[in-house]
């Protein structure tokens, strides 16, 4: 990416921003709505934690760094890639056909439509609960450490990026597929918060396989926390967990202009 | 079915809020955000009786669409009154929409997820058609738009132009006495553009529909409409026929004779003046407030004069409105200057 | 004739989805996967508790199950039939819900009746399912079950107010699909689909007891699985009943709003 690129991307992120206020009452809806949905979002998290104390042979310190982890690589996701999941709608609103006469990756558009301003509210609330979890955490943290979860963070995000990536290539031949993004995201907040082997072995299988879910936190946590031996699955596959992110969004990048290159359009 | 407009002193002011420049200027506006009014229409009278088709004319932002919503009793004037089949519209809005049939450009009225028949359907229900009547007036509405085609598609999966067909059926099943189309056919191909305008024809013609049409397609209005309504600024610059716009913006006709005897001596004709004389061939154009239209000049320089060939040459309704647009935005200009 | 056209109006959704078979297909995958999914996580949250806040292993699987059951009641795609009040302010179709001689509000309400009826039809048929699988428990007994679906009924009617509020939003804030999908989000947490609302401390159980959130599934599946006992039913569904006047109300003066709205603003 060149350096004029990047100051493009810059100059349109501010026009965005400056977009989003000019839409006042939404504007200051979204920040009032914000602050009581991270007060929920928080209590959530810790009313399980604090009723089910030894979650799957976790003790509760250890199990609050696995929600902690996907909220802070969720808010990753939704401040720097999270435009994915509109892509459905632009296709069938024939927005993509624009995109693709204009002399910018169709992604990075795609990207800059709109100036996530939820992101903000998503960014408190993980970042306070990931304060919280290291607060509370009786690891000794040392800069390994450190540097192995801010790796995992920077995976969970492009892990999450990819499933959307994923998601939105089939939109390109099949616009219905914008329905399975919403449950995707409906999934990985449901289940992305829990050691999975309190789950029966198949359904642990399908969300480590099927819906690669459990690289995005539980296996971080494990490795972090010393249970990576009783995850499951081999001990170096749960630790490579964000070099996997990596590399499922360098596919998924890959597929996305595979598919671009066979978008045929909607409505003729 | 008595389908008239009248349209008396209707005037529309809207309220914005404008943008300061600049990152603090959008903060700023967010606290405390600058009102200011605009004139969208202002002070417009007019009659359509019932059974004519009028088109209204203007530039982009003339206030064309404002009038047709404050027409369909979704947009309320500021002042004035207006009255659709002796209803007013924005004061007894569902007795109104009895009355009427709506089509707006490219915003589609069908259910999207339905077969178009489906649609239509549901609008007999709505309108309360009984079952027999809809489906004769089915029948006619596809020998004249080819619906059947189509119509058991599902609405997402149609072409624009059947869409439109689609949208225009479904906006005259029930019989409405007026129809209000607000740039019916922008983004059709000729054919289909040809269909919708044979269709409006029919609908006028042989139903007795009132019509009142926008459109910035002058081929359309010279085929359909008798009489135009031309507003600029939300102000109306003149009402009448297609003739008298031409004549009073579209003074550009030529007719060019070969005299028989090119010694002959020419004078200027009453209203007609002699632009040019090469030999034989000499070249007449209209002269003062007083002319004739170019098709009776042509019939006074075939009486006058004995010509072995003649010719003329018209000036094309685009450029007749161009003219009258630019003439009207002067005038604006002028009042706003003396004002 | 208001019949016929309540009856057509009332169809549209089921008939959308009945013209898209894929879309059937994918909402009995969605639904048995997220069933097989939301009864194996509380039976192994579980795993090393009895009970906690006053739930059984059992109580606690049947609640989340019927939970999600009784979501897919107003969780159709709706947007792909493109009839949201969203979707209409988007593209300037709202004008014709204006142009017809059916009041907005009645299209409204019929659509989501028709909705509700389709989306029950399947809640109903997953229940069986269920039922006969014996992931829930059937109710206590005959008494608990008919104030269960006396109690479901209110629940659905405060749920169909909710979703129109949220809705009619949209009347003012054009681009309110992120604010919408946090309403729904608490609608949500609040109404205990998550996670019943036992669990949470009792600040927040105070707090929801003054929204309306609460009485469209807490209440009924609560009912139930026998959470709140039926000496106490009475007061609930009064609650219940309360909060569907209020709604009812103030969802009429926003329609009344929202017409002055259009019609001041031309759509």
């Amino acid at each position: 990416m060149s350096l004029n690129a990047l100051r493009i991307i810059w100059r349109v992120t501010r026009l965005n921003f400056r977009a989003q206020l000019e839409y006042r009452s939404e504007f200051l809806m979204m920040i009032a709505i914000g602050a009581i949905w991270q007060v929920s979002v928080i209590v959530f998290a810790t009313v399980l934690l604090s009723r089910f104390t030894g979650m799957g042979g976790w003790d509760s310190s250890d199990v609050l760094l696995i929600p902690a982890t996907r909220m802070l690589a969720h808010a990753l996701f939704v401040l720097f890639l999270g435009r994915m999941h509109g892509v459905g709608r632009h296709i069938q609103e024939g927005r993509i056909d624009t995109y693709l006469v204009r002399p910018m990756p169709v992604h990075r558009q795609v990207q800059l439509e709109f100036f996530p301003t939820n992101a903000i509210g998503d960014m408190t609330v993980a970042v306070g609960l990931m304060v919280g979890a290291l607060s509370r955490s009786q690891l000794d943290w040392t800069a390994g450490r450190i540097t192995y979860l801010i790796a995992c963070l920077i995976g969970g995000m492009l892990l999450e990026a990819a499933m959307f990536t994923v998601v939105a290539s089939a939109s390109l031949r099949f616009p219905a597929a914008d329905y399975w993004s919403r449950w995707l995201e409906e999934l990985l907040g449901t289940f992305g918060s829990y050691p999975l082997n309190v789950l029966p072995r198949a359904v642990g299988g399908f969300l480590t396989f099927g819906l690669p879910l459990a690289f995005v936190a539980y296996f971080p946590a494990a490795v972090l926390t010393g249970h990576g031996d009783s995850t499951g699955v081999p001990y170096w596959l749960a630790a490579a967990s964000p070099l996997l992110g990596a590399l499922a969004y360098l596919g998924a990048r890959l597929l996305w202009r595979w598919s671009l290159g066979h978008y045929t359009g909607v409505n003729g | 079915m008595s389908g008239s407009i009248e349209v008396r002193g209707l005037s529309r002011t809207f309220h914005t809020t404008v943008r300061r420049p600049g990152f603090l200027g959008g903060v700023r506006s967010l606290v405390n955000p600058e009102r200011v009014a605009k004139e969208a229409v202002c002070d417009i009278s007019f009659d359509v009786a019932p059974g004519e088709l009028l088109a209204l004319l203007g530039p982009n932002g003339a206030g064309k669409s404002t009038t047709i919503k404050m027409l369909t009793g979704i947009l309320t004037p500021t002042a004035g009154e207006a009255r659709v089949a002796g209803v007013v519209p924005y004061e007894e809005r569902e007795r109104n929409a009895r009355n009427i049939g709506a089509v707006f450009g490219q915003r589609t009225q069908l259910w999207w997820d339905l077969p178009v028949r489906e649609s239509f359907s549901i609008l007999r229900d709505i309108y309360e058609v009984p079952k027999a009547e809809h489906a004769a007036r089915l029948k006619e509405f596809d020998e004249l738009l080819a619906l059947s085609s189509f119509w058991d598609t599902r609405v997402r999966h149609l072409s624009l132009g059947q869409r439109v067909r689609s949208d225009m059926a479904a906006a005259l099943l029930h019989d409405p006495p007026v129809v209000f189309l607000d740039e019916p056919t922008i983004g059709m191909d000729v054919v289909v553009k040809e269909q919708v305008r044979e269709f409006l024809r029919h609908q006028v013609e042989e139903r007795g529909r009132t019509v009142l049409l926008t459109t910035h397609d002058m081929t359309e209005v010279e085929r359909l409409a008798e009489r135009v309504v031309l507003i600029n600024h939300g102000r109306l610059v003149l009402d009448g026929t297609l003739d008298e716009i031409r004549r009073k913006f579209g003074s550009t006709w030529q007719v060019r004779a070969t005299l028989a005897d090119p010694h002959t001596p020419v004078e200027p004709l009453p209203g007609i003046t002699l632009l040019r004389r090469e030999g034989p061939q000499v070249v007449f154009g209209p002269d003062g407030p007083t002319a004739p239209t170019v098709h009776q000049a042509l019939k006074q320089v075939i009486e006058r004069y004995e010509v072995t060939d003649i010719a003329l040459d018209e000036a094309e309704l685009e450029d007749v409105m161009r003219a009258a647009y630019v003439q009207s935005e002067v005038r604006v200009e002028d009042r706003a200057g003396g004002a | 004739m208001a019949v016929l056209s309540a009856w057509r109006v009332a169809r549209v959704t089921p008939l959308g989805e009945l013209h898209t078979p894929p879309r059937m297909t994918a909402a009995l995958l969605r639904l048995t996967v997220q069933i097989v999914l939301v009864a194996s996580l509380w039976r192994g949250l579980y795993h090393a508790t009895g009970t906690t806040a006053g739930l059984d292993r059992d109580q606690a699987v049947t609640y989340a199950v019927l939970a999600v059951l009784a979501s897919r009641v107003r969780e159709l795609d709706q947007y792909s039939g493109r009839d949201t009040v969203l979707q209409h302010m988007h593209f300037g179709t709202i004008v014709y819900w204006y142009l017809r001689p059916l009041p907005p509000q009645r299209y409204y309400a019929l659509r989501a009746l028709g909705e509700q009826v389709y989306g029950f039809a399947w809640a109903l048929a997953g229940y069986a399912v269920c039922l006969a699988a014996g992931v829930v428990r059937p109710p206590g007994s005959a008494a608990v079950a008919g104030v269960f679906a006396l109690s479901l009924l209110l629940g659905q009617l405060v749920m169909y107010y909710v979703m129109l509020v949220i809705d009619q939003l949209c009347f003012w804030t054009l681009r309110n699909g992120a604010a919408i999908m946090i309403l729904i989000f608490a609608q949500n947490l609040l109404s205990g689909v998550y996670a019943p609302l036992w669990f949470f401390p009792d600040w927040f159980i105070t707090l929801s007891a003054f929204l309306p959130f609460q009485a469209t599934l807490s209440v009924p599946l609560s009912l139930y699985v026998g959470r709140i006992p039926l000496s106490d039913a009475g007061f609930q569904l009064a609650v219940q009943a309360g909060w569907v006047v209020v709604l009812a109300l103030f969802t009429r003066l926003l329609w009344r709003r929202a017409a002055r709205r259009v019609i001041s603003q031309g759509g």
